[in-house]
């Protein structure tokens, strides 16, 4: 007792010492319910002193895919200003514009697919995700075509809207 | 002469007290301050703070994780979260279970959450607001093995995989490998990572990821090989990164910066990779 007394703790905790209680003072979130895309055991491949696998180098989905990405979203800038800017509307720019912006768009869903859809746990989702993806953006892009070759086009219709 | 006589007989005296009580505890930060308490005056009002621990016993896996509460007082503790964890342990309740080894951040041990921030308990200052609880979890997003040990083995597996050493294709010369000052200075920021995961467990990405994207540590030490003039392998480093998951799931989030207990920059550092990786060049 001699011992607790030099040490500031507070009579309830040295009690506790003895016989520990524990005290739910938060509630902690790990009910199947909030559980939506639930992680399960950890996996771990070979033995504990094997490195992790390496893939295979694929600049295509690597190195090259995030060049072109930069180089879309950088060009969607003038792109997007040169129709006001010029006063005019040629309608190549248009299409062009209306290309671009799909491709980004596709581009920016695309990583939130591989990122929110492990691989490991959701082969047959990803692929599943992956292809609407594929056709949603196949049937914009064929949506943007009719739009500008029977409709007004973007930057009009964008126009119009603005003022409307 | 009689003032030293005096003081050599109040050094015996207070010897001899401190040998009378008992050396039951034993630890780091808490020897001091529980057998030879600081010559606070009575008056001092004693500043008592909550702890809440995140606990999870192993041996009970039927029992769900729980938040256990401690009080301290902080007059008799240390500065750091590490010294009141280990006041904790030594004084309280032996059951708590967490890593710490050097208390001086160079072992990267203590690496846990700490009201909110991935941070190391013995670099983190214990928030003197007495009215406020401070909350310590494990680090985010990791298997706990128990209470705040976080299992970090696909960490170590991942920190493998990119061959963290030295690899040449000359033949070795028979002495050192110099290197200049201008190409030594290109590896400061990045050789002082202790590799105590803060950062890859502060981000979203690694959270969702982590069985393939490699995670801000793990990128950084793979430029700090890139980055290396001594290095004769950089092509098959970066080759190794260029795919789809191991770099590329970085979005720049930059909570690895944020977080890390070292001032360090790995959100740059993957950035740099991403260039060398696009340009082509080093």
């Amino acid at each position: 007792m001699s011992l607790f007394r030099t040490t500031g703790l507070r009579a309830a905790t040295t009690a506790r010492f003895i016989a520990p209680t524990p005290r739910i003072a938060a509630a902690f979130h790990t009910s199947q319910k909030r559980a939506i895309l639930p992680v399960g055991p950890q996996v771990i491949d070979g033995t504990v002193n094997d490195p992790a696998p390496v893939p295979a180098p694929n600049p295509t989905h690597g190195s090259y895919h995030w060049s072109f990405e930069r180089l879309v979203t950088i060009g969607l800038v003038p792109l997007t200003i040169a129709p006001f800017a010029a006063g005019s509307l040629h309608p190549i720019t248009d299409a062009v514009l209306g290309a671009t912006l799909v491709l980004h768009s596709h581009i920016g869903f695309q990583a939130c697919i591989v990122d929110y859809i492990p691989k490991r746990l959701y082969p047959k989702l990803l692929k599943a995700a992956r292809w609407a993806l594929n056709s949603a953006t196949v049937l914009v892009l064929y949506g943007l075509y009719e739009f500008e070759t029977n409709d007004v086009g973007i930057t009009e219709g964008v126009k119009k809207l603005w003022k409307a | 002469m009689s003032a030293s006589v005096l003081s050599r007989s109040a050094l015996l005296a207070a010897a001899s007290t401190r040998s009378s009580i008992p050396s039951a505890v034993r630890g780091l930060a808490s020897v001091a301050t529980s057998q030879a308490p600081p010559p606070t005056p009575e008056s001092k009002a004693p500043r008592v703070k909550k702890f809440q621990v995140y606990r999870w016993n192993p041996d009970h896996p039927e029992k769900k994780p729980y938040m256990q509460e401690y009080e301290l007082d902080l007059n008799q503790t240390g500065p750091m979260v590490l010294d009141a964890l280990i006041r904790m342990k030594n004084e309280v309740d032996p059951t708590l279970t967490f890593r710490r080894s050097c208390r001086e951040g160079i072992c990267g041990s203590c690496a846990m959450n700490i009201g909110g921030i991935n941070t190391l308990a013995c670099l983190c200052r214990i928030d003197t607001d007495t009215s406020k609880a401070t909350k310590i979890y494990p680090l985010p997003h990791t298997y706990v093995v128990k209470d705040l040990v976080p299992d970090l083995t696909h960490f170590y597996k991942q920190y493998k995989s990119i061959k963290p050493y030295l690899q040449r294709k000359d033949p070795p010369p028979g002495r050192e490998i110099l290197q200049s000052i201008a190409d030594r200075k290109k590896l400061d920021g990045l050789y002082e990572c202790i590799l105590c995961a803060c950062c890859s467990t502060s981000c979203p990405s690694y959270w969702w990821n982590s069985s393939e994207y490699l995670g801000p540590a793990v990128l950084m030490q793979s430029y700090r090989w890139i980055a290396d003039s001594r290095d004769q392998f950089k092509e098959e480093r970066k080759a190794a990164l260029d795919n789809e998951m191991s770099l590329y799931r970085c979005h720049t989030i930059m909570n690895c910066a944020r977080t890390c207990p070292k001032g360090l920059n790995p959100g740059l550092a993957i950035a740099k990779i991403k260039k060398e990786l696009s340009l082509g060049h080093s």
